[in-house]
């Protein structure tokens, strides 16, 4: 009998399209996690009101930030969930070695993302929509409508979310080479808040200047570089730490 | 040309040693059976194989290549179990279409007839079949995927006889159609031995028997006969395994070497027999404790 | 037919054995191709080598012949061959078997003899 000869992007490409398939519960999840976010979002994400005697102005503000946020939390649990063995094994099951299966999650994420980051910018547009056609407002005022600032904004959403998978993903990579990093990991980011908050010693790391390193870059091309980078750094860490680890 | 080649290979697991100093060869398009006790090592040897594990020393090549997170060994064999894992979001059908993805040689044909005879529902989902059911789902897979190198460790899991023996004759028909290397691993010998064509019997991790079946059967012979006569006459030979038999006479197996060394003896005192290839396996892997009844004699 | 599995005779010598009996009843004839291994192994379900070893063990005794690249032919005088060998061979066991067991049951030549002369003719008298 013939032996097959080996192609790995074409391995990859196989195993990216039966994941699409097996890993349907991934959308379904999505689509929950921002129906709700819709519904937590209908009284007003903001608001703002003032008066000087006379008149009385009040706004409610209507955008996707939790629909967003719900997102992040959907990509980060999502990514720790196909590191695990149940998945894992599924992939082994056919052919596969870590690195294509690596880089077919990465391809998955990458795909989930982007969705879950234009279905959440959209849902910003559904809740005006909403607002509009269900609430009795004077006036609204609809702002981001031109096309280059929706563009923006749909990237850097796409961007925050894929962090937030990468994140995810590298966490649950560590908890499959030992499940000490299930108390490692949140004992670490709690004691350093801890420290954080009180003064006296300087946290291990500061949270605030890694969150301010990303959310303060004003240039989109500058912080898609950053994200990218980081979310480079994080991917090739999980191949790189999992490459040697067995299966089943 | 050989398509597993196994020298000193060795795994272990801290102190313990699952598998110790190895070595064979399998050659292509032979059927296989690799036979052990519980706990023998079989699982481990063809996890190794496939590239699921990785070997702790001594040195191993599946179709010439290092086998562990390799993506050639992995394409070109599949191994089945019954922990074999499909995703749960797809239906048994699907499964069969995602298989034919991955797998050059699948038969669509073959796995669609099979899926019939054997009663499956497109949309059922693995898992939530009942462990025949499974077992016999992930045969199909095994068998329609064509794979070069075929591996299946204890697929008959759950089946029933009849799934059993259809196993069996569908496995051997479409190897003839399709000549590939396979290795089944059971520990019951009986209900595969006529389709196999090599043995390898692994005994503690290590290889205690490799060699074509037939063979297994002249390896020992039973000898029956007057107790003292059996004692007298065995004293210098290897014996496999003895019984007395409540009329003051024994049984005893021993090799087919001694058995000729001993042929000019007197021989017609004693009835011989041939001893069957599972029998020659349970000798060969005994306890050192001694058998059962051992345990009962508490005199 | 169906194999005994039960060990007291190798898969491959019962092939072998078969085969033979296809060859007396004439049911394959002189210079008819046989079996192929694979043919054999998908009747008995057994693995094919053990098919070949079968078909070797008469080729070896020039009961079959090669033909390259068609196969195994039962030879000309395939069946005088089988008779004279199961004579000198299966025959001659069972004969020697009989005799031991008639030794232990202390059954003399004489009512032995008789014996056979007996089931010899219940047989003529009922033709199979």
């Amino acid at each position: 009998m013939y032996l097959t000869e080996v192609n790995t992007l074409q391995i990859i490409r196989k195993q990216y399209q039966f994941k699409l398939k097996a890993y349907v519960g991934a959308f379904t999840s999505l689509l929950v996690m921002q129906v709700t976010a819709i519904l937590f979002s209908l009284g007003g994400t903001g608001g703002m009101s003032s008066s000087d005697g006379y008149l009385y102005i009040s706004g409610t503000q209507y955008n996707g930030s939790i629909v967003i946020a719900f997102t992040m939390l959907w990509a980060f649990i999502s990514s720790i969930l196909i590191t695990t063995k149940a998945y894992r094994n599924d992939d082994f099951t056919f052919v596969t070695n870590r690195f294509t299966s690596h880089v077919s999650n990465i391809y998955f994420l990458l795909a989930a993302s982007i969705f879950g980051g234009i279905t959440a910018m959209l849902s910003g547009y559904l809740l005006k929509l909403i607002a509009y056609l269900f609430y009795n407002y004077d006036a609204i005022l609809v702002t981001e409508h031109a096309i280059s600032s929706i563009l923006v904004g749909a990237t850097s959403t796409i961007f925050y979310i894929l962090l937030f998978s990468a994140l995810g993903y590298v966490i649950g990579v560590l908890v499959q080479l030992s499940k000490l990093f299930i108390i490692l990991i949140p004992a670490f980011v709690i004691g350093n808040l801890f420290l954080q908050a009180g003064e006296r010693v300087s946290p291990l790391v500061d949270f605030n200047k890694v969150v301010h390193f990303y959310i303060s870059e004003s240039s989109i091309l500058l912080f898609m570089v950053k994200v990218s980078v980081t979310i480079l750094v994080l991917f090739s860490l999980s191949i790189f730490i999992t490459n040697r680890m067995e299966v089943k | 040309m050989s398509v597993i080649k196994c020298e000193k290979l060795t795994k272990s697991y801290g102190e313990n040693k699952a598998l110790h100093e190895l070595s064979l060869t399998v050659e292509e398009n032979k059927i296989t059976g690799l036979i052990g006790r519980n706990g023998a090592g079989k699982t481990t040897l063809l996890k190794i194989i496939a590239g699921y594990l990785r070997k702790s020393s001594g040195n191993i090549e599946v179709f010439s290549e290092q086998p562990f997170n390799n993506l050639k060994v992995s394409s070109n064999m599949i191994f089945v179990d019954d922990q074999m894992n499909f995703p749960t979001a797809l239906h048994l059908k699907e499964l069969l279409y995602v298989a034919k993805d991955f797998y050059p040689n699948w038969d669509m044909d073959l796995a669609e007839r099979l899926f019939d005879y054997f009663s499956f529902h497109p949309n059922e989902r693995h898992h939530r079949l009942s462990k025949g059911m499974k077992s016999t789902f992930n045969m199909i897979v095994g068998l329609a995927s064509r794979c070069p190198l075929t591996i299946f460790d204890e697929p008959t899991t759950g089946m029933d006889a009849s799934v059993r023996k259809d196993f069996y004759r569908a496995l051997l028909k479409d190897y003839i159609a399709f000549p590939r290397t396979i290795i089944l691993s059971s520990h019951l010998l009986n209900e595969m031995e006529d389709i196999l064509e090599d043995i390898l019997l692994i005994r503690k991790g290590e290889k205690y028997l490799h060699m074509p079946i037939s063979d297994v059967k002249a390896y020992a012979f039973g000898i029956r006969g007057e107790s003292s006569a059996i004692k007298e006459w065995s004293s210098d030979k290897e014996i496999l395994h003895q019984k007395q038999i409540g009329d003051g006479s024994s049984y005893i197996v021993v090799t087919n070497t001694s058995y000729k060394l001993a042929k000019s003896a007197k021989l017609e005192q004693f009835t011989i027999s041939p001893v069957a290839a599972e029998d020659v396996c349970i000798y060969l892997t005994r306890n050192e404790k001694g058998d059962i009844d051992h345990v009962f004699n508490r005199g | 037919m169906i194999l005994h599995g039960d060990g007291t005779k190798p898969i491959y010598i019962q092939i072998a054995e078969w085969l033979e009996t296809q060859i007396l009843s004439e049911s394959i004839k002189s210079d008819e191709k046989i079996y192929s291994q694979y043919q054999l192994a998908d009747m008995f379900t057994i693995n094919p080598a053990t098919a070949a070893k079968g078909l070797n063990i008469l080729a070896n005794d020039s009961i079959l012949y090669k033909k390259r690249g068609l196969g195994m032919f039962v030879a000309s005088n395939a069946k005088t061959l089988i008779v004279s060998k199961r004579k000198s061979q299966t025959l001659k066991q069972l004969v020697a078997d009989l005799v031991q067991e008639a030794n232990r049951l202390d059954v003399g030549e004489e009512e032995l003899i008789e014996m056979i002369k007996a089931e010899s003719n219940r047989n003529k008298g009922e033709p199979e």
